[in-house]
């Protein structure tokens, strides 16, 4: 009796193991289609790059002919340099500025108590959920009026991106939330200024979403169209990549710039991917560890 | 090196939520001053407006005869360790100890002395150079303690220090902490809920519940002459075994009749009731569990009771018993006292015989429940 019972046990854990492998085969075939179809795009993109035959779209995903001639005449023939460096200085000034605004909104509702903090998060709330473009009428106006499209556009831009920016605190709030407050008051008492607090005690303890805030602030300028567009308004000198590659796509100018405009994107994701790879290093988890007790 | 001084202190959350009330203590240059009491009692808040961690309502805090309501804790001149630590953890155990000195641009000899010289105080050099994560709960105060040692502060502030640390580690660090007040020699102000750490520790202990000062004295005068039932069931452990009972004034004599037994007051007791001129009536009597003694069945003062719970502390025999009206009591006998045998006759289900001392019994009002030998 106890034999027969063993050996159905034995089965039964081996009919769970192949149960288990078999849905492990599974989801492995649905997270690898998922990955296929997801880098399809940017794959696709690369391979037009490279296209010499051709510069419109002819429906072949590689190159016949492999070559840079996309490249050289994107960086010869166009603005696209003039374009790629406002951008990046845009991200640069933007990743900066926004990062400061976003940490030091997100310190200050997390660890300060005043008369209205709960009001003033409530209006934010709200606030971020009319879309920015609503506002993009009164902002060209008050920008024009200021001189602040049209060549001197990066500048108006960076302050577009940065001012509101305060408002996306909720990330960098909750991470500051789970930072225990008996650090910020053993400071205190050691004798620290709030603001040595902040900056002695809390960002170092807070690599991960520092990055976090700097890349959102670097790739604004990068993907954003609609508010650049309407601010650069068709000045050459003021453009951002997006808004500068936006013309090759007009009807008279696919078919010629079609590959090029491919090996821009490809130019564009550079320094994105660039600066990701470089701040993972600092994406350092658990840094609370022994902090208090645990 | 001060002394602090609290008047008229309260304090309010939000609308009205009171957590400390009319709190007036003056602690004395270099006294060890211990707030006890259950949580939610204020002591942690009353310590935190010392500090600067909390806005202080109404009244006054001085500390050496300065005003220091409105300022910031850094400029306090106080030290704090936490109970949960709050150690820096990015920084090393050297730099978390060395973190005030460096924020007052002390020069780096200077700050090399000062936390070598705590670390060796604490034993805690060979872990200099290491982060607060790699260190054990114990090593971890120590350093937290170290921290504060360094600042040569006014005030020394301790909130519950040993409460995350397992029992015995609790032992040996408070031992520790009466060691290193000797050394530091200044005004310490510690909380707590552990009515031993306050006992031990204390000069003087002040005992709270609800925001509200009970009573403060020596740890002998609150053990030996609580002013209410509060003060004297908190303190000592187990706690007081409290009972209704009669008092009889008979020509100028007291008694007690507890459960039926009649107990004569004499000695000090008597004359201090005869003093206060206290009245026959009912009465809340108190008797600590260790100053119960095992009495003949025959004897007019024993009071019979059944035992329930017998719990064998090594030194001593905790008896949980059951009076014949159903109270429940704590009796507790060092077991030197005790032969073998009578030892094995103390089990589950057992009548023992009790009775007690004029001198240790504590007489409290039913109705305010205040001593009324106070």
């Amino acid at each position: 009796m106890a034999n027969t019972t063993d050996n159905k046990l034995k089965r039964k854990g081996m009919g769970a193991k192949a149960s288990r492998r078999l849905s492990n085969f599974v989801i492995y075939v649905i997270l690898i289609l998922i990955t296929v179809i997801w880098l399809f795009p940017f794959f696709g993109i690369v391979m037009e790059s490279f296209k010499i035959d051709t510069q419109a779209m002819d429906g072949e995903l590689f190159p016949k002919q492999w070559g840079f001639d996309n490249y050289i005449r994107l960086f010869k023939e166009t603005d696209f340099i003039k374009w790629f460096i406002n951008t990046a200085i845009m991200g640069v000034a933007t990743a900066v500025f926004q990062t400061f605004f976003v940490l030091a909104m997100s310190y200050t509702l997390s660890r300060l108590r005043f008369k209205g903090r709960k009001a003033l998060m409530n209006l934010m709330l709200i606030l971020g959920m009319f879309p920015g473009f609503l506002t993009m009428i009164l902002i060209y106006k008050v920008f024009s009026d200021l001189g602040l499209t049209m060549q001197m556009a990066p500048v108006g831009l960076v302050i577009v991106y940065c001012a509101s920016s305060g408002m996306g605190y909720y990330v960098s709030k909750g991470f500051f939330d789970t930072i225990p407050k008996t650090l910020d008051e053993a400071a205190r008492v050691d004798g620290a200024t709030r603001w040595q607090v902040f900056y002695k005690v809390i960002m170092p303890l807070s690599g991960s979403i520092i990055i976090y805030t700097i890349l959102m602030g670097f790739m604004a300028p990068w993907g954003d169209f609609m508010m650049a567009s309407y601010i650069i308004h068709e000045n050459s000198a003021g453009m951002s990549v997006a808004v500068g590659m936006y013309e090759w796509l007009s009807k008279t100018m696919l078919n010629s710039h079609y590959t090029m405009f491919c090996a821009a994107g490809v130019v564009v994701a550079i320094p994105v991917v660039a600066v990701f790879l470089a701040l993972q290093k600092y994406y350092v988890e658990g840094v609370t560890g022994g902090a208090v007790k645990g | 090196m001060a002394s602090v001084k609290l008047t008229n202190v309260k304090k309010i959350y939000g609308k009205d939520t009171v957590a400390v009330q009319d709190f007036n203590l003056d602690i004395a240059d270099k006294e060890f001053i211990v707030f006890v009491g259950p949580s939610g009692c204020g002591k942690s808040t009353t310590l935190r407006m010392i500090a600067g961690l909390e806005d202080i309502s109404e009244g006054t805090v001085e500390i050496d005869g300065v005003v220091v309501n409105d300022l910031q804790p850094r400029d306090r001149d106080i030290a704090m360790v936490f109970q949960n630590y709050a150690l820096y953890p990015h920084l090393t155990v050297f730099e978390n100890m060395a973190f005030s000195l460096r924020l007052k641009n002390a020069p780096q000899d200077e700050v090399y002395e000062k936390v070598v010289n705590a670390a060796e105080v604490l034993g805690i050099t060979e872990y200099l150079t290491r982060k607060p994560r790699a260190l054990s709960g114990g090593q971890r105060q120590r350093v937290a303690i170290g921290r504060a040692m360094v600042r040569d502060s006014k005030v020394f502030l301790m909130d519950e220090p040993l409460s995350n640390l397992d029992a015995k580690l609790r032992n040996q660090m408070r031992a520790e902490i009466i060691l290193l007040r000797k050394k530091i020699d200044t005004t310490f102000i510690y909380v707590t809920h552990d009515q031993t750490e306050a006992m031990t520790l204390g000069d003087r202990i002040v005992i709270m519940k609800d925001g509200f000062i009970q009573q403060v004295g020596t740890p002998t005068e609150v053990f030996d002459m609580p002013v209410n039932l509060f003060v004297a069931e908190f303190i000592g452990a187990p706690k007081m075994n409290t009972f209704k009972t009669g008092l009889i004034c008979e020509d100028g004599k007291y008694f007690v009749t507890p459960y039926g037994a009649k107990i004569e007051i004499t000695g000090k007791k008597a004359e201090m009731l005869k003093e206060k001129n206290v009245q026959s009536g009912e009465i809340i009597l108190g008797v600590r569990p260790e100053h119960f003694v095992l009495a003949d069945q025959d004897n007019p003062a024993a009071i019979p009771c059944k035992i329930v719970v017998n719990e064998m502390m090594g030194s001593e025999l905790h008896l949980h018993v059951v009076e014949e009206n159903g109270d429940k009591l704590i009796v507790r006998i060092p077991t030197v006292s005790l032969e073998d045998e009578e030892r094995k006759e103390l089990v589950y289900g057992k009548t023992i015989y009790v009775t007690f001392e004029s001198k240790v019994m504590h007489f409290f009002d039913k109705e305010t429940e205040q001593n009324l030998l106070v």
